[in-house]
């Protein structure tokens, strides 16, 4: 079965994106995007997702903010709720002011957690549907969210939340170690997640496909699963095979210039129509 | 035995908190207890446990602090320190905190606050610079306070709580300095040692400095030259000593004697009238006003004091009961000695003890403990005494001091021989 969500996402047009800080060990201010590459890239992105069947929204670019065009880190979507991320770098803290505007623009109550805790969004955090009982929600925390934001965000949303700890500072987010492909399988950065983590997400998981240190690098696993089709930053040949024999195609759309801030596929993309209650209610 | 409580809520079963938690205790060795536990009913339920981490080393339960509050974990009962005022000067409060010369963190307003330079036998003094009083919002400075500093009105920590202390870094010399494993021995090849020596000096600067804690022995055994020569090639930034190592430098350096001892002669050295040379020596340096007078005026042309003088790199002479003259330099209101060490002390990263007991205690006390300090003596009990009295970060070398610096500044000569590590016997260059 597909996954329940994934069809509707935000975008933000990279008008304003370059690698400004290093907050990451990808950024590095000598090395610069190239902007014109950046906007193909984008445009491919588009169509990619457009292709899959997915709807797109956008969100307004900021002057001052180069990562906005990450918007998978502007908060996580539940239902109508939104609830916004709380950035541990000041570098990015002038995010959740335009984000909260869009979300009450966009009819999304908009719920704030307690702002000493760092949490952002749905990088660190990614709703699985197992087959047949609650979704719940994985948290990824050590880089960029603190582990008690997992526990307003449970009172929050009204769904677990299990703790992952994140253990390579090259895969700072949960979605560079974690990508959701249907209800019974996900990719799984083994290098990225401590072994406490990975016990439980094979908990929840049925089928955990493994990726290995140098796959995981390449971001393979910031990937955007569109219903049958999964869009990907970068495709090893052994995870490809993988994603193909379980029935998905795979749409390579490269993102290199947004790489050099830390930043594939998923990271650009918010999905919107996530509901932890559609299923089991 | 020290033991500290915390409180874990949340998801904490089923994300594995639980086990993550109590398997970073064991492996800290330290023992834990669960004195509160509440399981969720339903899997959004949250637990909610408190669990108490004991430890008979209160630096494993400051660790385990840190590591346990990324997990979500959170001590309850955290105390901020106690504070009294000093109401007179140079006494502190009756239960003043005694601090060590490890790391240590004050806990002021809720916040964890480090000591700005750790140094033991001394209280601890928190200000809040720019206000009067305890003020709302202000950011305090902690600071080790030597007693005879404490003014009235200082506010000083009173009692244990609110103050952790960090276990040293065991492995992280342990590794470098495996070879060495007891703290003081004659039976180990002093030239490998040296030759790590050579490489602490080498990664200290020029960020950090050294400081050379020299004895009259260093001139009466003729090392002196080296240790000017350390000072003119730059490996040496700062130096503590007495009026007797920098009166028989001077001596050794004017009239080439060392307490009337000819430093150059080969057969009888002793020096007719030699045993004034050194009172003579003092009492032209009175007349100069001070060692950089004498330098400056063409009298001291070389030696290690003339070298101090020529680099511009501080030195501190202090004062003892027993000294002829003393030169002008010499701190004799030994309370003032202290505090111009410890003007020194923080920038400080290697500390050379040579052939010095009294001051190299001296030093000893103020040093904080993750500064190398090596001890040099020929007597083993002089690096013994050093340990004994609170310093154990120093790693004694017994050798005759002559030898060691001649070997210490060949290898500082040739980089590519200290990169090495010879397992020859070492070459005496003569002293």
């Amino acid at each position: 079965m597909q996954l329940p969500w994934g069809r509707h996402f935000l975008l933000c047009r990279p008008e304003q994106f370059g690698v400004l800080y290093e907050i990451n060990p990808w950024m590095h201010k000598e090395v610069t995007a190239d902007p014109d590459v950046a906007w193909d890239q984008f445009h491919l992105l588009e169509s990619n997702l457009k292709a899959a069947g997915a709807t797109i929204a956008y969100q307004e670019p900021a002057a001052g903010l180069p990562d906005l065009v990450f918007t998978a880190n502007a908060g996580i979507i539940n239902g109508s709720q939104f609830i916004p991320s709380n950035f541990k770098h000041p570098e990015r803290q002038g995010e959740k002011e335009k984000d909260v505007l869009w979300a009450k623009a966009n009819g999304f109550s908009v719920d704030e957690l307690d702002p000493s805790v760092n949490f952002e969004g749905a990088g660190d955090t990614l709703p699985f549907f197992p087959e047949g009982s609650q979704p719940v929600l994985i948290g990824g925390y050590r880089f960029r969210s603190d582990v008690v934001s997992h526990r307003s965000l449970s009172d929050l949303t009204g769904v677990p939340v299990k703790s992952v700890e994140l253990t390579d500072e090259r895969l700072y987010h949960l979605d560079l170690n974690f990508c959701p492909i249907d209800e019974k399988r996900a990719l799984v950065a083994e290098c990225g997640i401590d072994r406490y983590g990975l016990k439980v997400i094979s908990s929840i998981v049925e089928e955990v496909f493994l990726l290995e240190e140098e796959e995981a690098i390449s971001f393979c696993a910031n990937s955007v699963v569109v219903g049958e089709t999964i869009i990907m930053p970068a495709c090893p040949p052994r995870v490809g095979r993988a994603i193909e024999s379980w029935g998905l195609a795979v749409v390579v759309s490269p993102v290199s210039e947004f790489q050099k801030a830390g930043g594939g596929c998923r990271c650009l993309t918010l999905a919107l129509d996530v509901d932890l209650h559609s299923v089991v209610s | 035995m020290p033991s500290e409580t915390f409180e874990l809520v949340g998801h904490v079963i089923d994300s594995l908190t639980l086990p993550k938690v109590l398997d970073l205790v064991v492996a800290a060795g330290a023992d834990y207890k669960i004195t509160e536990m509440e399981i969720g009913r339903t899997n959004v339920d949250p637990s909610k446990l408190k669990i108490e981490v004991s430890s008979d080393d209160i630096g494993t339960l400051a660790n385990l602090c840190d590591l346990l509050h990324a997990q979500g974990a959170n001590r309850i009962g955290d105390q901020d320190a106690l504070l009294e005022q000093v109401v007179s000067d140079g006494v502190l409060p009756r239960a003043f905190y005694s601090t060590t010369n490890l790391e240590t963190e004050v806990r002021v307003m809720g916040t964890w606050v480090r000591l700005k330079y750790p140094e033991m036998d001394c209280a601890i003094r928190v200000t809040f610079p720019g206000t009067g009083g305890i003020p709302e919002g202000a950011d305090p400075k902690v600071e080790a306070l030597p007693m005879h500093k404490a003014r009235t009105g200082d506010w000083v920590v009173t009692g244990d709580s609110g103050v952790r202390v960090a276990t040293p870094e065991r492995d992280r010399r342990s590794s470098a300095f495996e070879f060495m494993a007891s703290d003081a021995s004659s039976e180990k090849p002093k030239s490998l040692i040296i030759s790590r020596v050579a490489q602490r000096v080498r990664e200290a600067t020029p960020e950090g400095k050294v400081l050379a804690v020299c004895g009259p022995a260093v001139i009466h055994t003729g090392a002196g030259p080296y240790v000017a020569k350390l000072i003119r090639d730059g490996w040496v930034h700062a130096l503590f000593a007495g009026n007797g190592f920098a009166t028989h430098d001077i001596e050794s350096n004017v009239l080439g004697t060392s307490l009337g001892v000819s430093l150059s002669g080969t057969e009888d050295s002793a020096v007719l009238g030699g045993h004034s040379n050194h009172l003579r020596v003092i009492n032209v340096i009175r007349r100069h006003g001070s060692i950089a007078r004498a330098v400056e005026a063409g009298y001291v042309r070389s030696g290690v004091m003339f070298e101090c003088v020529q680099a511009g790199i501080p030195f501190v002479l202090g004062g003892s009961v027993r000294d002829d003259g003393p030169l002008p330099d010499v701190y004799t209101d030994t309370v003032k000695a202290q505090d111009a060490m410890r003007e020194i002390v923080p920038e400080v990263k290697v500390a050379l003890m040579l052939a010095s007991t009294l001051h190299a205690i001296a030093t000893g006390n103020m040093l904080a403990a993750n500064v190398e300090t090596f001890c040099v003596d020929i007597n083993q009990a002089v690096v013994t005494k050093l340990a004994d009295r609170g310093s154990h970060q120093a790693l004694g070398i017994v050798t005759d001091v002559g030898l060691f610096a001649a070997e210490l500044l060949s290898f500082l000569d040739d980089p590519a021989k200290s990169s090495t590590s010879p397992t020859s016997t070492p070459v005496a260059k003569g002293a």
